[in-house]
């Protein structure tokens, strides 16, 4: 059954809007149909979860068809928004593999012979990014010869960068899901309740915590939800949960993930585990003050860069300057849309944020910020959702800012 | 061996929109509304022929054979005469030819699965008629 869409809905995106606006960018740019191939694109134009590799095919005016594996078909078709004419399936028969299926599409159903072809490609750290392989190019491309290929992911990067009304609410209540599950971790360790208890299992119960506010996913790709304890702490930024025990005299990080209606609430807080000695005390009231430092700093107009060296500047003064990474943001969309900051390929550095990026109004990053004392066996992370507002952010996740000992 | 009716013939065609609007009922054929064409090429005699079958509400409406472009179908099939041959002989699974490529589906394949146990259904009524290849 066709999802039908209620501008009425708090949560509510124009999704028809975002394709006219795609086609239009098209237009400017001569481009007779673009095949759309990265989570962020499905997720931008679909609203739903596509997981499995797809594929959208955007004509130059009407409805997009999309393309996924024949297992999953319904299942988008039943939640997405397009009719069931244009949610198709690819899978393992003659005339309906990928390359098929999508080329015989273009050719015969679209009737475009030739012209110019949008795609997607590019580099990425995030493994699932979804650019067009290499095999798939060659193959689409030889399928249809009369086709000039143009990247133009940018089109949908630059669409998607502000965030309309609609997916600001679904970040807001994404990251109240996220407070959930940091309050019933922090009712699990308190009173001794940490004793015997693994990361593994601390991750579960914030799980759970968040799965009955809302949440449908943990949906993190490092991890789901993120937790290290002690020397683990300060091992960098990607810390899967393992099954070492949360110990007396140790810090703990929590790193949780919750999905709502495809918007990603992200939330770290940490702990010392009582009882904590001075330097760790030290520590902690270094990188909470970094913290708040940038979160201050935040507004329409600055940029990455001078937020990092504002906060490097910071940690310096405070004589912590050797523990905090030096980046303190990365970028944040619908599932499938987070790494990079901004829109425009950085020539510098080519698919990494440029660091004169400006930051305009309704933008949203995760503040994301990471202190490591690997030596002395200590780290902390923090992220958490902002929307970028003229004099400053809105920081979605509420839970208070601070890193307790508790025991 | 005079009743065997060539296939793909007029007879064939008769006998075969007999035979499914006999022992096809609507609800046998999940009252879909739907067509289809098979396409064969290298059918002896080197033509390219077509088997067209199309159901209203579950009954079998019409199905016309012929050489040349089919009517216009919701599903097209596309293969050799003889990879149809042996569907109809029962000697290969339509599953399989699929799956291997013998056989080429155009059309929306999320909307050709639903239709996958129907479609055995057809063929195998098909595949009783006495025919000569």
């Amino acid at each position: 059954m066709t999802r039908i869409l209620d501008p009425n809905d708090k949560y509510f995106i124009d999704n028809p809007a975002r394709v006219k606006a795609i086609q239009a960018e098209m237009q400017k740019r001569g481009i007779d149909v673009y095949l759309g191939s990265r989570i962020r694109t499905m997720s931008f134009v679909l609203d739903t979860f596509c997981p499995w590799r797809s594929y959208l095919i955007i004509p130059a005016a009407g409805q997009p068809t999309f393309f996924t594996f024949v297992v999953d078909a319904l299942r988008v078709g039943d939640e997405t928004w397009l009719d069931g004419d244009h949610v198709r399936a690819y899978g393992p028969m003659g005339g309906m593999d990928q390359v098929s299926a999508i080329t015989d599409f273009i050719k015969d159903e679209l009737g475009i012979q030739k012209g110019r072809l949008g795609y997607e490609d590019g580099i990425s750290t995030y493994t699932a990014e979804g650019n067009l392989s290499h095999w798939e190019y060659t193959h689409f491309k030889d399928a249809l010869p009369g086709f000039e290929w143009i990247n133009s992911h940018d089109i949908v990067d630059a669409l998607s960068l502000i965030k309309d009304k609609g997916t600001i609410e679904r970040f807001r209540t994404a990251s109240l899901i996220v407070d959930e599950g940091h309050k019933a971790a922090r009712a699990a360790l308190e009173n001794g309740g940490y004793k015997g208890m693994t990361e593994t299992v601390i991750a579960g119960i914030a799980a759970l915590a968040m799965r009955k506010a809302g949440s449908v996913s943990e949906w993190n790709f490092a991890g789901l939800n993120e937790i290290s304890s002690g020397f683990r702490t300060g091992l960098g930024a990607c810390t899967p949960p393992t099954t070492k025990e949360i110990m007396a005299g140790e810090p703990l990080m929590l790193d949780f993930h919750a999905m709502f209606k495809l918007a990603l609430g992200d939330h770290s807080h940490n702990y010392l585990i009582g009882p904590a000695t001075k330097r760790q005390r030290w520590h902690a009231d270094n990188f909470v003050a970094i913290i708040q430092k940038v979160i201050d700093n935040y507004r329409a107009g600055t940029t990455p860069g001078t937020l990092a060296a504002l906060m490097m500047d910071f940690a310096e003064a405070r004589g912590c300057g050797d523990f905090i990474q030096p980046a303190c943001e990365h970028g944040i969309g619908l599932f499938g849309d987070e790494w990079r900051i901004g829109s425009i390929v950085n020539p510098d550095l080519p698919y990494w944020t440029d660091q004169d990026h400006v930051y305009s109004e309704n933008e949203m990053v995760v503040c994301a910020m990471q202190y490591a004392a690997p030596e002395e066996n200590i780290g902390f992370r923090y992220e958490n959702d902002i929307v970028i507002v003229k004099g400053g952010c809105e920081v979605l996740s509420k839970y208070p800012l601070g890193i307790e000992e508790i025991s | 061996m005079s009743d065997l009716h060539a296939y793909l013939s007029t007879s064939w065609r008769d006998e075969a929109l007999k035979r499914l609007q006999t022992e096809l009922t609507p609800d046998k054929m999940n009252n879909v509304t739907t067509s289809m064409s098979n396409i064969y090429k290298n059918c002896p005699g080197g033509a390219e022929m077509f088997l067209f079958v199309e159901c209203k509400e579950g009954k079998v409406t019409r199905v016309e054979t012929g050489v040349g472009e089919p009517p216009q179908g919701e599903f097209r099939i596309i293969g050799n005469y003889e990879t149809f041959a042996k569907i109809s002989r029962a000697e290969l699974g339509a599953q399989k030819a699929l799956m291997t490529g013998k056989l080429k589906l155009k059309g929306n394949l999320a909307k050709a699965l639903k239709l996958a146990a129907v479609s055995d259904r057809l063929n195998k009524v098909l595949a009783k008629i006495p025919t000569q290849y």
